[in-house]
């Protein structure tokens, strides 16, 4: 073939697909809105927002808001499409960016980035990263914390930048259709981990040697990062030293919950390092009777998986007696507010914020999709959200959860490393841990966090090791 | 004569094992593409799934934009090329018939970028993008990229093979230097310009991590971060994945089909003969 | 060398003796292309790498604003760090095997597709470079879904029970597997340019001497190939060092640490950790090891890429 003719052929379709591009990229209808008077009425008890007025003077305004979620995970979109509704001249531009992705490009673009969103989705252990690009909430303190439970400890310099919706903690999430085939029924379900091992054997399945269903599944992201954490907790033993400053990893109770997972693959054999990657995924395929997570697999599983017959039931314990505490809890964020963004849509921004924490539906939205403890307090007692079997189990269980504060991510990806080194490469246990308490030292370094345990109500009773 | 037709025949399906194992890869991940995510997941069953549906095909439209990323890498992809084909063209001219004092040790820089691991660049290079207000522009992916060691080496190797009878020839002419390229030497080069275009083709098609920092805009997005995201959000729907994989290969491929002859002439020039 | 002398000898008839200065001489070729080529050189290259010697010096975080002068700290910190050694190693392993692997199966692909016997060439040999043109992101995700455990196709066929990406002796080689799969197209393509120039009067001679076929390989191929050798274990080695999309798509550096890339490294720093200034330091040792890699290949190799023209 004649190079040159390629070449312009080539070309020559280029410019087409540039040119049809070009046409299809039209911009946001612009409409103006001149009804201040929306006849809707005021809401809320403390923070509250009143509808009727113009934002951006009715101008047409387009604004970013970034996520790692969909609608059926994060519960912002709904609101962003209810806000539209009132406020016909703004128009919301949503983009999803997987979890792992998102954390490399978000807070790399919120600065000197005119595309860059003016609302995004918040996670509180990127809370050193994205500060120092978050404008703080134009609502008044104690209105919020009037409304809103752990108001105090997202304080500071007496401003809020973000506040929890929703309480999440870890449960223990299981295959109805497998339970029911093991013979099992409600009355099995363990409340110690001695009974959950019990149960999880007679989950687990063989055929010929090689396991085509396991018990209780671990491997993959999500799993022991979050778990260890409980497991500590449960034994009374932080995940910081007494100054809040140093991570107690490398610990006595670390190494026989590590011991204790071990067994479960190793002696129990009701799961395998072979039995796939994803944990999520092998129980979302029904080869997974038994996963711990956290309340976002609702949505998850909702959207991939529609067709799993699932239950709830709360992590057991060690023993019958109540722990320290039985897991760690952590505030789902609200979402927020770019402060290199303009003035115009900053306002905006605001405005949505204060329309979106005013109103219970926001809340009750987000208890929905991420199976997690309303943190408004309107709502703690709602018959409608506790009629829910997880809401149920979490609710006598709120005073024993504890946050440790927006713990840094190595947190998480050390341990993680440390679960697979144990597990997948047969280190020893000793070693792993040594290895992670190490490297989350190093990651640490000039990070200026300080563990909020100490504001836990039952700190006391914590072991000093 | 008949010993040779055995043999010939022994060699080639000799040939055909390692053909195998290279195309299998790309039947499983085709049929796959065909098949209900139940049957690519199921744990007992043959090595292929059973294909039956084309599912996969109409989803990945609707949940990326996919025409719009394939199109707009199309277009970056092949702007950049063509570009890097006659920048490196003009810089192999000069590093190979034009005389001026410093050229070695200005050849020499350009050879050592292509040493230069991508890490110690992209940081300073994001920073300088985002002072130059380019973020979310093709200018950032397609500006910082346009000298290309590998190309400009390419070409100095081939246009050092003309001979230089020819240009001083046309010089006596009065050609300029400029004529001289465009209607001599850029017509003789045409296996390094298939050759550099199936490298930088590809190169561009399947870059990650720069239009990943780049684009934010996803009208603006490219396929390969597109790709890469599709999988983070629907990392359970295999066979969107490989639906989108599939359709993804098919321009390098032609791209390859179109340059094929050339190309491995070209390769010829540039490894040093 | 060559081109010094080269100069030397056509110096008389270079540049015309000129009165004044026309726009065609300031405009010409020469000029405009290298001026333009230094002013980017000093923008695209020069300065980041500057910039990138300046942030191994200093604690840099752009996100929060820190560029702090730490002096060699961070250098001191990358040098003691076990991760960083062991990524080290890892990234000696891949790039070893790698590397041999492509070179072996690219040079016997080669020579066979080559040889009078074989048939059907043009399309044995567009396949075998199929892989090679294939994005590798795209490639990492088939590979991924090949090795899974449960309904990857590698241990229905084989009969295997490997974890691959999830075992700490199975994943370096499963991602050396599916890197050699992914780019001995490219060196089988180079071995068949570089045998199809080689001259045919010395193996018209080396017959008549009676040489058989392994001694004529050994003794007259190989040593004419070296050349191409040399480009393909250079060019191999410099994108291997930087090798980290297949690491990031396939294992994320595990189990364990198993599978961390100097490149993956940097990566999770810069990107991940946004330790800038650790990343910048860490890229700059890359650097000086693929330089000093690089001419070591030239000198133990005993040629000249500039000779071989």
């Amino acid at each position: 073939m004649n190079v040159k003719r390629s070449l312009a052929a080539l070309t020559a379709a280029v410019a087409v697909l540039a040119g049809a591009t070009g046409c299809s990229s039209n911009t946001s209808s612009g409409v103006i809105d001149t009804k201040a008077d929306k006849g809707l009425a005021v809401l809320g008890d403390h923070v509250t927002y009143d509808p009727n007025h113009l934002v951006n003077d009715g101008q047409p305004i387009e604004l970013g808001y970034w996520s790692w979620g969909d609608a059926s995970t994060d519960p912002v979109i709904t609101m962003l499409h209810k806000y539209e509704k009132i406020h016909p001249n703004v128009t919301f531009k949503i983009s999803q960016v997987a979890w792992s992705d998102y954390w490399v490009k978000t807070p790399l673009s919120l600065k000197g980035n005119k595309n860059a969103p003016v609302l995004f989705n918040v996670h509180n252990s990127q809370d050193a990263l994205l500060r120092p690009h978050m404008a703080a909430y134009d609502i008044d303190l104690k209105d919020l914390e009037a409304d809103y439970t752990n108001v105090e400890t997202h304080v500071v310099d007496g401003k809020v930048d973000y506040i929890d919706s929703v309480i999440n903690t870890g449960n223990i999430y299981y295959n109805k259709t497998l339970w029911k085939q093991a013979g099992l029924t409600d009355d099995d379900i363990p409340t110690t981990w001695d009974e959950f091992a019990e149960v999880a054997r007679k989950l687990t399945k063989f055929d010929g040697g090689k396991m085509v269903q396991a018990g209780f599944n671990m491997n993959g992201d999500g799993r022991y990062d979050g778990l260890w954490q409980g497991l500590n907790y449960q034994r009374g033993t932080l995940m910081f030293d007494k100054s809040g400053t140093k991570a107690n990893y490398d610990s006595k109770a670390t190494r026989e919950n590590l011991r204790f997972l071990l067994d479960l693959y190793e002696k129990d054999k009701v799961g395998s390092v072979k039995f796939g990657d994803n944990s999520e995924q092998s129980f979302g395929n029904g080869q997974t009777a038994m996963i711990y997570a956290w309340g976002a697999l609702q949505g998850t599983l909702e959207t991939k998986y529609p067709d799993i017959d699932y239950g709830v039931f709360p992590t057991p314990t060690f023993t019958k007696a109540v722990p320290f505490a039985y897991d760690r809890y952590n505030g789902e964020s609200t979402p927020g507010i770019n402060v290199h963004q303009s003035d115009e849509q900053q306002a905006v921004a605001q405005d949505f914020i204060r329309f979106m924490l005013a109103g219970d539906d926001y809340v009750r939205t987000a208890v929905k999709l991420q199976n997690s403890f309303p943190g408004k307090k309107s709502l703690q007692n709602d018959p409608e959200i506790l009629a829910n079997p997880v809401m149920a189990a979490i609710k006598p269980r709120l005073d024993r959860l504890i946050w440790p504060g927006p713990t840094p991510s190595t947190l998480e990806s050390s341990p993680k490393i440390a679960f697979q080194n144990v597990f997948q490469n047969h280190q020893n246990i000793a070693k792993a841990v040594a290895a992670a308490q190490a490297q989350i030292e190093t990651d640490m370094k000039g990070s200026d966090f300080t563990s909020l345990e100490r504001m836990y109500r039952h700190y006391d009773e914590a072991k000093q090791d | 004569m008949k010993r040779h037709t055995i043999a010939s025949i022994v060699v080639t399906a000799l040939l055909f094992a390692p053909a195998a194992v290279t195309i299998i890869p790309f039947i499983w991940m085709l049929v796959s593409s065909f098949a209900p995510n139940s049957e690519i997941v199921k744990l007992t069953g043959g090595v292929f799934p059973t294909p039956s549906t084309i599912d996969n095909y109409v989803n990945i439209q609707d949940r990326f934009n996919f025409m719009r990323l394939f199109a707009n890498s199309l277009f970056v992809a092949t702007l950049k090329t063509v570009l890097i084909i006659y920048i490196s063209a003009v810089l192999g001219y000069v590093f190979s018939k034009l005389h001026f004092r410093g050229r070695n040790l200005l050849f020499a820089m350009v050879l050592a970028t292509m040493m230069l691991p991508w890490a110690v660049t992209i940081i300073p290079q994001y920073d300088m993008m985002v002072r130059f207000g380019w973020l979310d522009t093709y200018r950032s992916l397609i500006i910082p990229g346009l000298v290309s060691g590998f190309g400009v080496f390419l070409f100095r190797q081939s246009i050092g093979g003309i001979s230089d009878e020819i240009i001083e020839a046309a010089r006596l002419d009065g050609a300029s230097d400029w004529r001289i390229f465009h209607q001599v030497v850029l017509p003789m080069s045409r296996n390094s310009i298939a050759a550099l275009a199936i490298f930088t083709f590809l190169w561009n098609w399947e870059d990650y991590l720069w239009p990943f920092l780049m684009i934010t805009d996803d009208d603006k997005q490219l396929l390969s971060v597109g790709l890469k995201m599709f999988s983070g959000q629907y990392g359970t729907d295999y066979g969107g994945l490989f639906a989108a994989t599939s359709v993804a290969i098919i321009p390098v491929v032609i791209v390859y089909m179109c340059f094929q002859k050339q190309f491995i002439a070209g390769i010829a020039t540039g490894s040093g003969k | 060398m060559s081109a010094h002398n080269a100069a030397a000898e056509r110096g008389g008839t270079a540049p015309k003796p000129r009165t004044r200065l026309a726009l065609g001489d300031i405009l010409s070729m020469r000029n405009v292309a290298v001026t333009v080529l230094i002013v980017y050189f000093a923008v695209f290259m020069a300065y980041p790498i500057f910039k990138a010697f300046a942030g191994s010096l200093h604690d840099w975080n752009p996100l929060t604003d820190t560029y702090d002068w730490v002096g060699l700290a961070n250098f001191r910190q990358v040098l003691t760090d076990a991760l960083f050694w062991k990524s080290i190693w890892n990234t000696a392993v891949f790039s070893f095997f790698s590397i041999l692997f492509r070179v072996v199966i690219g040079l016997a692909l080669a020579m066979l597709l080559t040889s009078r016997l074989v048939r059907a060439k043009d399309s044995l040999r567009g396949l075998f470079y199929m892989p090679t043109i294939t994005p590798l992101v795209a490639v990492s995700f088939v590979w991924m879904w090949m090795f899974d455990p449960q309904f990857g196709m590698i241990d229905k066929i084989t009969g295997l029970d490997i974890s691959w990406l999830n075992d700490s002796k199975w994943a370096m080689p499963a991602i050396i597997i599916m890197t050699v799969w992914k780019d001995f197209g490219y060196a089988t393509v180079l071995y068949m340019g570089g045998i199809m120039s080689l001259p045919r009067d010395v193996y018209e001679a080396v017959s008549l001497d009676g040489a058989n076929k392994w001694q004529t390989f050994r003794s007259i191929t190989l040593p004419l190939l070296r050349p191409t050798t040399l480009l393909i274990v250079i060019t191999s080695l410099i994108s291997y060092l930087q090798a980290y999309v297949q690491i990031l798509v396939m294992t994320g550096g595990g189990p364990g640490t198993d599978t961390y890339t100097i490149s993956y490294l940097i990566y999770d720093q810069a990107f991940q950790k946004y330790n800038f200034g650790v990343a910048s330091a860490m890229s700059v040792i890359l650097f000086a090891l693929t330089g000093v890699l690089t001419l070591l290949m030239f000198k133990a190799s005993g040629d000249n890429l500039e000779e071989t023209r």
